[in-house]
């Protein structure tokens, strides 16, 4: 086999590791933004985020109903409490999502993003 | 309430289900904080006691329940890379978890899923009987599920996988239980009416049949566990460093293998040989 076919298959191989590992990120971090909660669950995002804020600048903040990610009505009795914990749980891997995703951009072979 | 996890072992010639229970439950004990059972037979556990893994089983397991050995009468291909054997499994009595389990809300899990993050965590407070994952996810992220891993049948159902059922002690999951063995039993006879292939026996469809006929022989909305991140037989598990454990999966181009690695994602392995080999470092990330 040539040199530069045997060059293009391996960098082929690393590109396809990275996308592999670049989903697996994002995968890990939507899985640690679904927050279970009073029987319901929820997918942390920036619109429930907003919404959430919104209603607690409006002094909005006891015995809320929100709507769950199965389209269910959830009752939050604190919704102070409530947004301190998606907040928390958003920033958390959000940053954690910027850290990794940065130190995969780093890495230029196989070995390096597979051991790292 | 008391949630706990539930696993199902019985050892055959080819597979040692026991060391794979023993990776399985650990992990999802620590990750999940919350006690974990065992059922499994006197022979498994004489063979834990011969291989001298009995007393890791012990600190492991909340109880080791203690049931018949069932009857061998299924047998699957299973491959290891490129390697292909047929071998025999015993996978006819997950139906009796409902009666066994120790919890009022249970995590029945197979053997090959490990459970290396909390996010089944947040589902323990969901008002909802029985929760299951109605899909996988291929590790390689290019789907080389087929049509028959989404669908029970090319005419049929959606299909759920029983690799993970969580449900509650009550009289709705009790029911779907009775309904999911009552398949079991009938199995040629729903495969009439349901056009799956009855030739072996799959618990992903019974369940998935009793969960139709219990939804109103509609898809409701419902909650579903997390998709199920799986690594095919033909893939391998190669070595487990740290936390993180490292595959081989077969890519579809030039029929070579590429790495990827995995960390705090839950994942079911189907290459139970490729665990077993690792089995020693698998057991240090308990």
């Amino acid at each position: 086999m040539n040199e530069q076919f045997q060059k293009a298959l391996d960098f082929s191989n690393y590109r396809q590791t990275l996308a592999v590992q670049r989903r697996e990120l994002k995968d890990r971090v939507s899985a640690r933004l679904t927050y279970g909660f009073a029987g319901g669950l929820f997918k942390i995002d920036q619109t429930l985020i907003n919404f959430v804020q919104m209603l607690c600048d409006m002094q909005r903040t006891e015995n809320i109903v929100l709507i769950d990610s199965n389209d269910n009505p959830i009752l939050v009795e604190n919704l102070i409490e409530f947004r301190e914990e998606i907040m928390d749980r958003y920033f958390t891997s959000t940053f954690e999502y910027f850290e990794e995703f940065n130190k995969l951009k780093t890495k230029r072979s196989v070995e390096s993003l597979i051991n790292d | 309430m008391t949630n706990g996890v539930l696993l199902y072992a019985h050892n055959s010639r080819d597979i040692d289900y026991a060391q794979l229970s023993l990776i399985s439950g650990g992990l999802a004990k620590k990750n999940l904080e919350v006690p974990v059972s065992l059922i499994t037979d006197e022979s498994t556990v004489d063979w834990m006691k011969q291989s001298k893994i009995y007393n890791k089983a012990v600190d492991i397991f909340d109880k080791i329940i203690l049931q018949d050995r069932p009857e061998l009468t299924n047998y699957r291909n299973l491959r290891d890379l490129s390697a292909q054997h047929k071998v025999p499994f015993i996978n006819q009595t997950r139906s009796s978890a409902f009666k066994l389990s120790p919890y009022e809300k249970t995590l029945l899990i197979d053997s090959d899923y490990f459970v290396l993050s909390n996010t089944l965590s947040e589902y323990w407070n969901i008002n909802q009987s029985v929760i299951m994952p109605d899909a996988a996810k291929d590790i390689n992220y290019k789907d080389r599920m087929k049509y028959l891993d989404r669908y029970i049948s090319e005419t049929g159902i959606k299909m759920y996988w029983a690799t993970a059922v969580m449900f509650t002690k009550n009289q709705e999951a009790k029911t779907f239980f009775e309904l999911a063995d009552c398949v079991r039993e009938n199995y040629e006879t729903f495969a009439n009416l349901f056009r799956y292939c009855p030739r072996q026996f799959r618990n992903d469809i019974a369940f998935s049949v009793a969960k139709h006929i219990m939804n109103g022989f509609e898809k409701p909305m419902e909650y579903t566990l997390p998709s199920l991140l799986t690594s095919l037989d033909r893939d391998s598990l190669d070595h487990v460093s740290d936390t993180k454990l490292n595959f081989l999966i077969e890519g579809d181009i030039n029929g070579k293998y590429y790495p990827v690695s995995i960390k705090n994602c839950d994942i079911h392995i189907m290459n139970k040989k490729s665990i077993t080999r690792n089995y020693e470092n698998l057991v240090n990330l308990i």
